[in-house]
């Protein structure tokens, strides 16, 4: 069944690259009029998709593309009138040039914030024009020709036509397999995690920041490459890549749909051949492209491809009501469904001798002379279920977030199964064996429960960003991807969530549901330590028992455990040991009895 | 010397209004209105078309500001508050803020038509001489008007509702609801305040620019390099970014060359970004909180 799917997948593909070229051809033989209509709409296809990649995916809204365009194009008539390089010489350096700006600008205005991000990157745009329109070496305001695309063969062109319709082809095509290929490979999820739920992605072993850049980087580079193909199409004039171009890119995506396969190819499509349609004195098509913009922003903010869905699932729903009305309602969480689902790693491990975690002489401080924690320690045995209790405010959450990497002790030691962690990033901590979850869930919405999971395998697959831009291609990537999402099945299944659940978006899931899928996700690589920062925030009594009986299936496995939770019945019931502390002191530790009983713990904490 | 830092600091003075009706907007709401350098034009070109239609100048210049000021309120109601109802983290407003700018100045290039547009010279055609400076009645009041916003805006931080409760709200407008404030009318007054304001610049400015339906870009790319330079987070900053914008660029001009006021605002926000990204003031606050919580530290090791 699979491996008929895989192959229909593969003739689609197959369907879509001959319609592809069948159209390119046709273009590349027709009329001038409608090649260089066409191309300039492609040209804004690439830009468009670079764009949706950085806004779409990682949540980054980039208003620097149409400077970027500019250095593709610019750099290539410079590049060709001045110092007289071949063509195709220029294309891997002005897709180098635009990408390492990029980076530059992604790594200095990502230590801010995303509106940094926004405004450095206009201002960039604004720069590069101001450049441009200043300069005599770049012909000011008047612009200039770029360089004449080398045509084919006499015999050859009489066959293909017109050789920079092919060329802007293959830039189309290149641009538009890298962003799916990224949609469909593993790296997705990711990149939607470091979008929506960034402490999460760091805790999975992402190294957030870089994947921005990154990200940012590949999408400058597509910009460079579109304006090296526009560079043999168009006069180029500084008022090409004004701001004005940069909000409209923005806008193509959005009137598509952002973060959708087809929305900023629809979008580019419809605004650059608008003014060849709308044919209107230019004053007036201004006035009408910006009240339709803004229209579409306000009434229609998922575009035209989330308008198409809207209207497809009116259509489902309407069929769904003719018919039997037997629809298959995703059963409750397991928690409920009863029976706990067979273990699926199987043999329970003898607990090895030693400490699997030791925090020692903690000392940490927001604002200096404030202190949070004082000279905490914190032991964990192997194997053991670790309870951390304390009063709001005791800087249980500190003490986690310390050890886990969000945050860096000032004094203090922290041995993560014999490893000194304390001087590294959060992001480092999967490889030790470290996973964590949240106090409120966070997870990405708009997916599904199962791709949710596989973000938990990320430290443990190789290469999987490198290869996300070509991932469909590669049989090893789409071998592992089906790992991948076997393992988070498996680990789905693990704490009670039935198949049904796992093709479900994890914004129509109960908050049960997104609580165990947080914890599969966290165990889905199976790390020797788990910490648990309050599991049974809002759970129901049958739920909390649920969640008790994982947690003993795992210790079974030598899963060593740490939880943080306010319901002591739950702490002294299922914990080998206990850790109190209470305004940012350490008040005792040890076996759960002994802590129970002390005088000082009933005293702060328990009240009595 | 001392012409070059009175022009500079009546220019910095425009730049500092268009800034803080920048700042004041995102102080409510979180939200950077792209609009804001267009609403300068508004009023300009409002006062040039009336006045040309023979109504007297002060008529004009209400009108100019009124318009500037509704204006504002309605880039609100059509452009911000839907796209933050729809998703109150998403940058959506970045586009459509910037759209009803594309918007406001296709329309009155439309109707004006490119070309400039005179606007009355009032008091801009009286010259006072200060020692070896010569500046208009016109500057000077620029220059008071910039005083008054300051002071103006610091008697509403300390003594209003819309000042104390300003930043609450822009940090949790669902919070900041449940005890009890008007989100939007507090949202509704922010844009109001800042219409006003780039209204208010364009009247001071019109004298020298005269109409142009462009001048909003010009104006606006310039305020809000102002805003970059002294701080997006207080308004009071963003109109001293002004000022070190104007009298730089103006020293610049005197003293590098007479274009270099097209590039060297750009030059120097990117040093300001690259350097201090909080803006200048910002930077100087953080030292002294710096030095304020060490000192706080040192006494608290002591007692």
């Amino acid at each position: 069944m699979t491996g008929m799917l895989r192959r229909h997948s593969w003739i689609g593909a197959l369907v879509l690259l001959a319609a592809f070229i069948a159209g390119t051809w046709g273009v590349a033989k027709s009329g001038f009029g409608i090649q260089s209509i066409v191309t300039v709409a492609a040209i804004y296809v690439i830009l468009a998709v670079s764009l949706d990649l950085v806004a779409g995916t990682v949540g980054l809204y980039s208003l620097g593309h149409a400077g970027l365009f500019a250095i593709g194009a610019y750099g290539t008539s410079l590049l060709n009138r001045y110092l007289d390089l071949d063509v195709f010489l220029l294309l891997p350096i002005v897709i180098v040039a635009a990408g390492l700006v990029g980076a530059m600008l992604g790594a200095l205005s990502l230590r801010v914030s995303g509106l940094y991000f926004a405004i450095t990157t206009f201002i960039f745009t604004i720069i590069v024009y101001v450049v441009l329109s200043n300069s005599s070496w770049t012909f000011g305001l008047q612009g200039t020709t770029g360089p004449i695309f080398p045509a084919f063969p006499v015999a050859t062109g009489a066959v293909l036509g017109r050789s920079v319709v092919w060329a802007v082809a293959a830039v189309v095509l290149i641009a538009i397999v890298i962003s799916w290929s990224i949609r469909a490979s593993a790296f997705y999820p990711v990149l939607l995690a470091v979008r929506d739920a960034e402490p999460y992605a760091r805790a999975n072993g992402v190294r957030s920041s870089l994947v921005k850049v990154g990200i940012f980087a590949l999408s400058a580079g597509m910009a460079g490459m579109a304006g090296w193909a526009f560079s043999f199409l168009v006069y180029q004039s500084p008022g090409t890549f004004g701001w004005v171009a940069s909000v409209n890119l923005l806008v193509m995506v959005i009137i598509g749909g952002m973060n959708t396969r087809l929305g900023p190819i629809l979008g580019a499509v419809l605004v650059s051949v608008f003014p060849f349609v709308v044919k209107i004195d230019p004053f007036w098509q201004e006035v009408v492209f910006g009240v339709v913009f803004v229209a579409v922003i306000v009434f229609f903010p998922r575009g035209l491809v989330g308008l198409g869905d809207l209207i497809a699932g009116w259509v489902r729903r309407a069929i769904a009501r003719r018919a039997p009305a037997d629809a298959t309602e995703p059963p409750e969480a397991g928690a409920a469904s009863g029976a706990p689902t067979p273990d699926p790693e199987g043999d329970p491990v003898v607990p090895a001798e030693g400490d699997a975690l030791a925090a020692r002489g903690i000392r940490f401080s927001y604002v200096p002379g404030v202190p949070v924690l004082q000279d905490v320690d914190m032991v964990v045995r192997r194997g053991t279920i670790h309870g951390l209790i304390g009063p709001n405010g005791s800087g249980k959450s500190t003490l986690v977030n310390l050890i886990s990497g969000e945050l860096r002790a000032q004094v203090g030691t922290i041995e993560l199964n014999g490893a000194r962690v304390e001087r590294l990033s959060s992001p480092t901590r999967p490889a030790h064996g470290l996973m964590r979850t949240f106090q409120s869930a966070v997870l990405v919405r708009e997916i599904p429960v199962l791709e949710n999971t596989t973000v938990g395998l990320y430290s443990t697959v190789k290469h999987i960003a490198g290869r996300s831009i070509v991932w469909p291609l590669l049989p090893g990537a789409r071998r592992d991807y089906r790992a991948m999402r076997e393992r988070s099945a498996a680990a789905l299944g693990s704490v009670g969530l039935e198949p049904s659940w796992h093709p479900a978006l994890v914004r129509d899931v109960p908050h049960g549901v997104e609580q165990l899928t947080q914890l599969a996700s966290s165990i889905v690589s199976e790390p020797s330590v788990l910490i648990l920062d309050e599991p049974l925030a809002g759970l129901s009594g049958a739920e909390i028992a649920h969640v008790a009986d994982i947690l003993h299936r795992l210790k079974a496995r030598g899963v060593t455990i740490i939880v943080i939770e306010h319901q002591t019945r739950f702490i002294f019931d299922h914990c080998d040991d206990v850790t109190v502390i209470a305004a940012g002191e350490l008040v005792t530790s040890g076996p759960a009895a002994e802590v129970r009983t002390n005088d000082r713990v009933r005293e702060v904490y328990l009240g009595q | 010397m001392l012409q070059v830092l009175l022009s500079g600091l009546t220019v910095g003075t425009i730049y500092g209004l268009v800034a803080m009706a920048f700042a004041i907007v995102f102080y409510v709401t979180k939200v950077i209105n792209f609009a804001t350098g267009q609403l300068l034009m508004v009023s300009i070109l409002l006062v040039s078309g009336l006045v040309k239609l023979g109504l007297p100048d002060w008529l004009g210049i209400v009108t100019g500001l009124v318009a500037a000021t509704v204006l504002g309120v309605a880039t609100y109601f059509i452009a911000v508050r839907p796209v933050l109802r729809f998703d109150r983290f998403s940058f959506a407003w970045l586009v459509s803020t910037l759209g009803v700018a594309i918007v406001i100045q296709a329309t009155f290039a439309l109707i004006y038509g490119p070309a400039s547009q005179p606007f009355p010279r009032g008091l801009h055609a009286i010259p006072v001489r200060l020692g070896p400076a010569t500046l208009t009645v016109q500057e000077i009041v620029t220059l008071a008007v910039g005083l008054l916003a300051i002071v103006g805006w610091h008697l509403v931080r300390r003594y209003t509702l819309l000042g104390k409760l300003g930043k609450a709200i822009s940090t949790d407008p669902e919070i900041a609801s449940t005890v009890g404030a008007n989100v939007t009318a507090f949202a509704v007054g922010a844009f109001a305040i800042g219409g006003f304001l780039a209204g208010l610049a364009g009247i001071l400015v019109g004298p020298i620019t005269y109409g142009n339906p462009y001048l909003g870009d010009t104006y606006g790319i310039f305020g809000f390099i102002a805003l970059m330079i002294g701080g997006i987070q207080r308004p009071a900053a963003a109109m001293g970014g002004g000022l070190v914008l104007g009298v730089l660029s103006i020293a610049a001009n005197t003293y590098i060359g007479a274009q270099a006021s097209d590039w060297f605002p750009f030059v120097l926000v990117l040093l300001v970004l690259l350097l201090t990204p909080n803006g200048v003031f910002a930077s100087g606050d953080q030292l002294r909180r710096l030095f304020r919580t060490r000192r706080a530290y040192q006494q608290g090791v002591n007692a």
